[in-house]
């Protein structure tokens, strides 16, 4: 059995236990409590969730991402670049007819990712507050993540490191329903208490702040 | 006996792990962005104002429990056991270190809730004995009163009458009254304890001619400072079955920010069907009244310049922004915003039962200070806070850093825009009884006074409560 087709069944299998470790934690969260909101809305709620998800991100949007406006947009970036490079590692089999100069154009999307992945982690290091916040998981969890777009977009500039691409990838996947990188399926649910609490209770959309 | 508090403590974490919760510890990135949202890390700029590196206390714990790379490699991820020391720390943290303003929450990238987790904390602290005693006796206090107000209810009347001798001064009429156990009205006022949140807001009544009653029973409730559902809900309980006796369309709340967001926000999720009534503020009603053109205001009558302080419970947690502004607008020409303000208005730093803690004053004004810089800035000379524990600690926050500011209630400017008869004389009384609590204090004992058959007349000084606890 040759390398390449030993990654390629080692990524799928990877595959396969990320979604069913993620499948799992999402099912035992759904059997948690939710608990219902039976005070009368002020406001809208839909109109919250829908800040919460949309124009509630903005780097505008509170004092906190403008204050840390480039390490919120890098955050915001090296995430784009993840779940590009997740579609991209997914579509992966299909991808080899595809022109040299798309494969570049994705590549150097993907590359930008790992880059402010990595600048991140080093961030973690310099940065006094980010340094006492961190554990161990925390570094890794970039780190692994900034490796995994980083193989992919050299996978992707250079076909032939598709082993290294799968190997880093599917260490990568195995990872990430252990690690702090689970807090992925959390995030969803997380804005859409917020964005029901600020709806119904008037506070935000600022539109919905009316005496009346 | 440490194992049992342990055991107690992990048992209730346990219990109390619903989605809102499960989401709010597993979300969180240490990303560390929202270092500045906290007053208490703008005042003094340490990692353990984070409220992230807050939270990661209890995180730790919880990872330790419920995550399998944690048990396998606690260091790896952080991970550590529950010890007693680490229960003496949580109900410090969740007590004094955090006021649940929600302003981290409002600039968390995630919305995490960090306040779920230390009400979380302080329901731990108290079910394992390390809440603050000043804290539960005073909850305790407010039940047992409610068990039998009968007892009380004799010298209440009695104090009524009195003052409704002074609300006939201030408003030239006679027959100016303030009716209790009216049944059938519309509205139940329910207010603190002291004279100075009634008689104005029974001259605005009075003025409109509405249809009201005022509550035998004060709005305060300190179990839900303590994070303790059962004795909140005891003391919210007292409340709901005057209003549903009495067959009131609405609970009107004083100015009081938690009391405000327990009855509005919680309470109709522990009485359900029970809930027959809408409840509002007093600064809600009063913005419907100065927009139905009810209240003719002068607004010469308040010529210094004015600033609002937006209580956390009322306005980013209850919504309430934009009616105080209303409200201000008609009462004074020299109206200034602080900066920042509304749903990113920093807390004031007494917060959550802080205020009536008294080992707590030298922490407080150290996370007050933002508020203190704030109104310094703003060149204001009255600041006004539709919140007692808010203005408590602003008027603490005066005496320690100099501010040379009034504190007041919204009710007291609208009063003194409305030119009573009796004005000049009983107003000016009430606000100075409102600012009589600047500098340093036991705002326990003003807390420790909120009884309403304990009311200190206005004709009292308001800084030297009587209980009859």
């Amino acid at each position: 059995m040759s390398f390449s087709l030993l990654s390629q069944i080692l990524v799928f299998l990877a595959l396969i236990f990320t979604v069913f470790a993620f499948g799992r934690k999402l099912k035992i969260y759904a059997q948690l409590a939710r608990p219902v909101d039976r005070a009368k809305p002020k406001g809208d709620l839909q109109k919250g969730v829908l800040y919460a998800y949309t124009l509630g991100m903005a780097p505008w949007s509170k004092e906190s991402t403008r204050l840390h406006a480039l390490a919120y947009l890098r955050g915001v970036a090296f995430h784009v670049g993840i779940f590009l490079g997740l579609a991209i590692l997914v579509a992966s089999p299909w991808l080899g007819e595809m022109p040299q100069y798309v494969r570049n154009i994705l590549g150097f999307v993907i590359a930008a990712g790992a880059l402010l992945g990595l600048l991140g982690f080093v961030a973690r290091f310099l940065e006094h507050n980010l340094k006492a916040l961190s554990n161990a998981d925390d570094y890794f969890a970039v780190l692994i993540v900034g490796l995994f777009l980083a193989a992919e977009a050299l996978w992707l500039f250079f076909p032939a490191a598709r082993v290294l691409f799968y190997l880093v990838s599917a260490a990568m996947l195995v990872y990430a329903p252990l690690g702090k990188i689970r807090h992925c399926i959390y995030f969803a649910y997380s804005r859409l208490f917020y964005g029901r609490f600020i709806g119904s209770r008037a506070v935000l959309p600022h539109s919905q702040q009316n005496a009346r | 006996m440490t194992t049992t508090k342990i055991d107690i403590a992990l048992n209730l974490l346990n219990q109390q792990l619903n989605q809102p919760l499960t989401a709010a510890l597993e979300v969180c990135a240490r990303c560390g962005i929202c270092a500045e949202a906290c007053h208490y890390y703008v005042a003094e700029p340490k990692v353990e104002h984070i409220p992230a590196a807050r939270a990661e206390s209890l995180r730790k714990v919880y990872r330790s429990e419920h995550d399998l790379l944690s048990r396998l490699f606690p260091s790896w991820t952080g991970a550590e056991r529950l010890t007693e020391e680490k229960l003496a720390e949580w109900a410090d943290i969740a007590f004094n270190k955090c006021t649940l303003c929600y302003r981290c929450t409002i600039n968390c990238p995630m919305g995490l809730d960090t306040p779920l987790l230390m009400t979380s904390l302080r329901a731990i602290a108290t079910a394992t004995g390390n809440a603050p005693e000043v804290l539960e006796m005073l909850a305790d206090a407010a039940i047992e009163k409610g068990k039998d107000p009968e007892i009380y209810l004799g010298f209440y009347k009695e104090s009524i009458k009195d003052m409704e001798v002074e609300l006939q001064e201030l408003t030239g009429n006679p027959d100016a009254s303030i009716p209790l156990q009216k049944q059938g009205a519309k509205k139940l006022y329910v207010a603190l304890a002291g004279a100075h949140t009634i008689l104005p807001v029974a001259a605005i009544f009075e003025t409109v001619g509405e249809d009201w009653t005022l509550s035998i029973f004060e709005a305060a409730n300190y179990g839900i400072f303590l994070g303790d559902a059962s004795r909140a809900k005891a003391i919210a309980r007292r409340i709901v079955d005057e209003a549903k006796s009495l067959g009131v369309e609405e609970i009107v709340i004083s100015e009081c920010g938690h009391a405000y967001y327990v009855m509005r926000w919680v309470a109709p999720n522990w009485f359900g069907d029970e809930f027959t009534f809408r409840v509002r503020s007093i600064v809600e009603v009063l913005a419907e009244y100065v927009q139905d053109g009810k209240l003719k205001l002068d607004p010469s009558a308040n010529s210094e310049p004015i600033t609002y302080h937006d209580s956390c419970n009322l306005g980013r947690k209850g919504g309430i922004l934009a009616e105080p502004r209303v409200v201000l607008q008609a009462v004074t020409n020299d109206f200034r915003e602080l900066t920042p303000n509304r749903e990113e208005a920093y807390c004031c730093g007494g917060g959550a039962g802080l205020v009536a803690l008294p080992e707590a004053y030298d922490l407080r004004m150290m996370a007050g200070k933002p508020k203190a810089d704030q109104v310094k800035r703003s060149g204001a000379q009255v600041v006004v806070a539709a919140c007692e524990n808010c203005r408590l600690q602003l008027g603490d926050l005066s005496g320690y850093y100099g501010l040379g500011i009034g504190v007041t209630a919204l009710t007291d400017l609208v009063v003194k825009a409305m030119r009573l008869p009796g004005n000049q004389k009983t107003v000016e009384h009430i606000m100075t009884l409102e600012t009589a609590n600047s500098g340093e204090h036991d705002n326990a004992e003003v807390w420790g006074s909120t009884d309403l058959v304990s009311l200190p007349s206005t004709k009292g000084d308001r800084s030297e409560p009587k209980s009859n606890v």
